[in-house]
């Protein structure tokens, strides 16, 4: 049985959480990335993107954590680490939210094709690893409409972590789950980090018909296979131009 | 004011705690606990020695009236006094403030705004303050969040479950005024109504006046339907300040076992007493 691994190491059911409503009323389509830092998601995305920019689609991008609206209250939240598992979690549902009512969903109304550089299978995997409990943040997302394609980029720990480490010279505090208190060390912290999150992805992959992606193959190869999948589950005619 | 005190005595929380660990998810539901739901994340309610009592209520029900004199009365009595009231949090109380002056806010963003201001004060300033023994009394709580966001449209079910891990009062306080009442009280305060008061958001009415007791008595009926559910103290808010008082302090002084609840008023807020 899928289970999913919280901040104190007890694992809780995710066939407990009520399973989010599929709410296709709408003409629009929606694609999701996820998987964690360094699995290379956002480069696959940003080519598929372009693919279909470069075909003049109806196409809208949008990034997690990227409304203006909360920017204030997550620097001040950061910088002086006041935020708690629940505090960080309700932020960053509220910058979805906002995100969410004025642009993903108009945008599906409207008949466009949304792409989504992380979606609320992020807040699943890493809010429940720092302790928020699942059936918790299953309910918090519930107002979210479910993806036509949820792309899950899988890559070793090793080589994700890796990625990341190499290109960054300081890991910030959040984002290597200092708060945790794991470790004082923030590259071994952030190690514990992502795999308690890379855990979470993974036990989410049946019950949220996540599409799992090799993130070791060779980029252009990995962008092909990821046009083909999306060609063969979304009709692109009806996001295509229109011819005068 | 039917229902008196719903909430476990404080002596029995420990075990109360210790035996829905052992049962789990199924005794937390029928063992009235200190939270509704499983506690927050590294909280042990077994600690919380103090004790939260709550007052609600529309704007012009005489809540902060009520809480500046409890707060003088519980100090005379030698009790510590924390209180919280929403967007007083540090973390998101002005950023909310610049998205109501705005008006351009969705719902839900603003009910998880809200959400978020209450449990960073729950997590930062309540908990502490109730770890140390304090009486915290808190002008509106998780009710007034719920009623506004459900008039709205957004599912009860979902509400209460974004608060299932927040803190059930030990006293919770209705003030209970009519809109009618309530409109002259914060008409003669402030020579306007607020564009959130009166739910102009909802496109209600054209007419401030009618909008206003339109939206107020929706959120009167929610409070109907919460007061069942969470067992509130329901008062006449249209009462005189010094008899909501009394009674306010007839309650809580049997809770906290004070014998007396003598009080009158100092020379600081005595215009306060009508």
């Amino acid at each position: 049985m899928a289970t999913i691994t919280t901040e104190t190491g007890r694992a809780e059911s995710l066939a407990t959480a009520p399973a989010p409503a599929l709410k296709r009323e709408y003409p629009g389509a929606l694609v999701v990335v996820e998987g964690i830092d360094g699995s290379g998601k956002s480069t696959q995305l940003y080519l598929l993107k372009r693919w279909l920019e470069i075909g003049g689609y109806r196409i809208h991008f949008t990034e997690w954590n990227s409304s203006p609206l909360v920017k204030s209250a997550t620097r001040r939240g950061k910088q002086r680490r006041l935020l708690t598992p629940t505090t960080f979690s309700l932020l960053h549902a509220a910058d979805f939210a906002d995100r969410c009512e004025r642009q993903i969903m108009p945008l599906l109304h409207g008949g466009y094709l949304v792409l989504a550089d992380r979606y609320i299978y992020t807040a699943f995997a890493r809010d429940a690893a720092r302790g928020c409990s699942p059936h918790w943040l299953r309910n918090l997302y519930s107002f979210a409409p479910t993806p036509d394609i949820t792309f899950y980029f899988r890559a070793p720990l090793d080589v994700a972590v890796n990625r990341i480490v190499a290109g960054r010279p300081k890991l910030k505090y959040y984002e290597a789950g200092m708060d945790l208190g794991i470790s004082l060390d923030r590259a071994e912290s952030f190690r514990i980090f992502q795999e308690r999150i890379l855990n979470n992805y993974d036990a989410m992959v049946d019950s949220d018909n996540f599409v799992l992606m090799d993130g070791t193959v060779r980029v252009n190869k990995l962008q092909k296979l990821m046009r083909q999948i999306v060609g063969e589950r979304i009709s692109l005619q009806q996001f295509a131009p229109k011819k005068r | 004011m039917k229902r008196g005190e719903k909430s476990v005595p404080k002596a029995k929380a420990p075990k109360a705690a210790a035996a829905r660990k052992k049962k789990g998810k199924a005794a937390a539901a029928e063992l009235p606990s200190r939270f509704y739901g499983s506690p927050l994340p590294g909280v042990k309610p077994e600690e919380l020695s103090g004790t939260l009592v709550v007052i609600e209520g529309t704007d012009g029900s005489g809540r902060s009236t009520q809480i500046s004199l409890l707060t003088e009365w519980l100090e005379s009595e030698g009790f510590a006094v924390q209180t919280m009231g929403l967007r007083r949090s540090y973390l998101v109380g002005e950023d909310i403030d610049g998205l109501l002056a705005e008006n351009t806010v969705t719902r839900m963003t603003l009910a998880l705004m809200y959400s978020t201001d209450f449990f960073d004060q729950l997590e930062r300033r309540i908990l502490p303050a109730l770890r140390s023994g304090l009486i915290v009394l808190a002008d509106r709580y998780i009710f007034t969040l719920i009623a506004r966001a459900a008039v709205r449209g957004i599912g009860r079910d979902y509400l209460h479950g974004i608060y299932e891990t927040s803190l059930r009062p030990d006293l919770t306080f209705w003030l209970n005024v009519r809109p009618e009442i309530a409109f002259d009280r914060e008409f003669k305060k402030s020579q306007t109504i607020s564009y959130w008061e009166s739910g102009r958001d909802m496109s209600l009415s054209n007419d401030l006046f009618q909008s206003f007791i339109r939206y107020q008595s929706m959120i009167k009926r929610e409070f109907e339907y919460l007061s069942k559910r969470h067992g509130f103290i329901e008062m006449d808010g249209e009462s005189s300040v010094a008899d909501v008082n009394r009674i306010l302090r007839t309650r809580i002084a049997s809770h906290l076992g004070i014998r007396s609840t003598h009080y009158t008023p100092s020379h600081a807020l005595t215009h306060l007493w009508r």
